[in-house]
């Protein structure tokens, strides 16, 4: 069984793992998630705590919860999830990120070319 | 109807002169997970007896809006519990277990008993005294999930399970038993292994609850500190309620503190479960180490 990491709280990483899922793709479109009492099952979790991650998805648009069936990726909803995670990511990461670039002094070629090796 | 599972106001409990519970009040709501936490003799099963109706108790306890000592078979519908002592018929197969439940308790389905033990070791043939100490576990845990119980009351469980049985014991809870209006109560020293699944905590200390409090309010209130070398002295002035030396890195555990005082005197984290328990019961003593 995959681990937590102590600094973040447990929705927060199921949520993730969950948004990588509809990321990657691994569940499409209309297709149906894993339901809350089977990650609870699997995490060895409390299912309020999986129920708090899947509502912040729900939220966003990007699962639909449908009454007595379960939850399912929302059309659209990886559309939605993308630019949601691009937002933090240029709100949150980003800045931390381009301070450490300034403070070691790398240059936008070194950057470049290290990503294209 | 009634909105509150457990509510208990002033529990107090003497054997003999002595007095073991100081005056416990606590509501417990549905839906919830609770772990209850103590030191050997500190109070817990006195606490799950006065709650099951098996003790005598001065002060109120309304379960399930019953009082347990005066109403205990009425309450048995609806309540189940599996203590380390309890011990099911030896003499009987499995099999003439569940029908004498099946007689005797009106919301225990031998059926769904059945089912619990598919892909277990446990035969519906086999008589209970030859059972092992995990297969018994597994056919306990099988009955009291075949009562269709409000509330489950499990006290240390898992005692002398391997990691395998437990592990396959807490995934059945969470799968078979969990839903909103159903609620669970576990008493355990492995307290890691349960963390997680918890929605609720309650120390237990001398008699007395020490902590009871939502385990999302736990990371709120509660930081461990990894001392960086030179702030020991600035760190210890927050005034921690633990503070212990290991292989010279310092470890301390705040109540309250503000986390961004501490982001910079360390590493700051959410104690475990475990890491807390030890510092709430070693502060106040009194008694020096």
């Amino acid at each position: 069984m995959p681990s937590f990491n102590e600094t973040q709280p447990i929705f927060v990483q199921i949520r993730e793992r969950i948004a990588a899922m509809i990321l990657t793709e691994s569940a499409k479109e209309g297709e149906p998630l894993p339901s809350v009492r089977s990650i609870a099952a699997d995490l060895s979790v409390n299912p309020l705590t999986v129920t708090k991650a899947y509502d912040s998805l729900v939220a966003l648009g990007v699962v639909e919860s449908r009454r007595g069936v379960g939850m399912y990726v929302a059309e659209g909803g990886r559309e939605k999830l993308l630019a949601h995670e691009r937002d933090t990511f240029m709100s949150e990461e980003w800045p931390r990120i381009r301070t450490q670039i300034r403070a070691l002094g790398l240059s936008l070629e070194t950057l470049l070319k290290e990503d294209s090796k | 109807m009634t909105s509150t599972i457990v509510s208990v106001r002033n529990l107090r409990k003497q054997f003999g002169r002595m007095e073991i519970l100081h005056g416990l009040d606590f509501d417990i709501p549905p839906g919830r997970i609770y772990g209850l936490v103590g030191h050997n003799g500190a109070g817990k099963t006195t606490t799950l007896n006065a709650m099951l109706g098996l003790t005598s108790y001065e002060g109120s306890v309304q379960v399930l809006g019953e009082d347990p000592y005066r109403h205990r078979a009425r309450l048995m519908k609806d309540v189940a519990f599996i203590s380390d002592v309890a011990s099911l018929p030896r003499f009987l197969k499995v099999r003439e277990l569940f029908q004498m439940l099946s007689d005797i308790h009106p919301n225990f389905s031998a059926e769904k008993a059945v089912g619990f033990l598919e892909g277990t070791d446990v035969r519906l043939g086999a008589v209970i005294g030859n059972l092992s100490k995990g297969m018994l576990a597994q056919l306990h845990l099988a009955v009291v999930l075949a009562i269709d119980a409000k509330l489950l009351v499990l006290d240390e469980p898992t005692l002398g399970l391997d990691i395998t049985y437990r592990k396959r014991f807490y995934r059945r809870l969470l799968e078979d038993y969990m839903t909103e209006d159903r609620t669970l109560l576990i008493t355990t020293h492995q307290v890691d292994e349960i963390e997680f699944m918890l929605s609720d905590i309650m120390f237990i200390r001398d008699g007395a609850l020490i902590l009871h409090m939502p385990m999302d309010q736990v990371a709120e209130r509660f930081a461990q500190l990894v001392v960086a070398p030179d702030q020991s002295a600035t760190a210890m002035a927050l005034k921690p309620v633990f503070a212990e030396t290991r292989f010279g890195q310092t470890v301390m555990v705040f109540d309250g503190a503000n986390r961004d005082a501490l982001q910079a005197l360390g590493q700051v984290t959410t104690p475990t479960l475990s890491d807390l328990f030890v510092a709430l019961m070693s502060r106040d003593t009194g008694v020096s180490k």
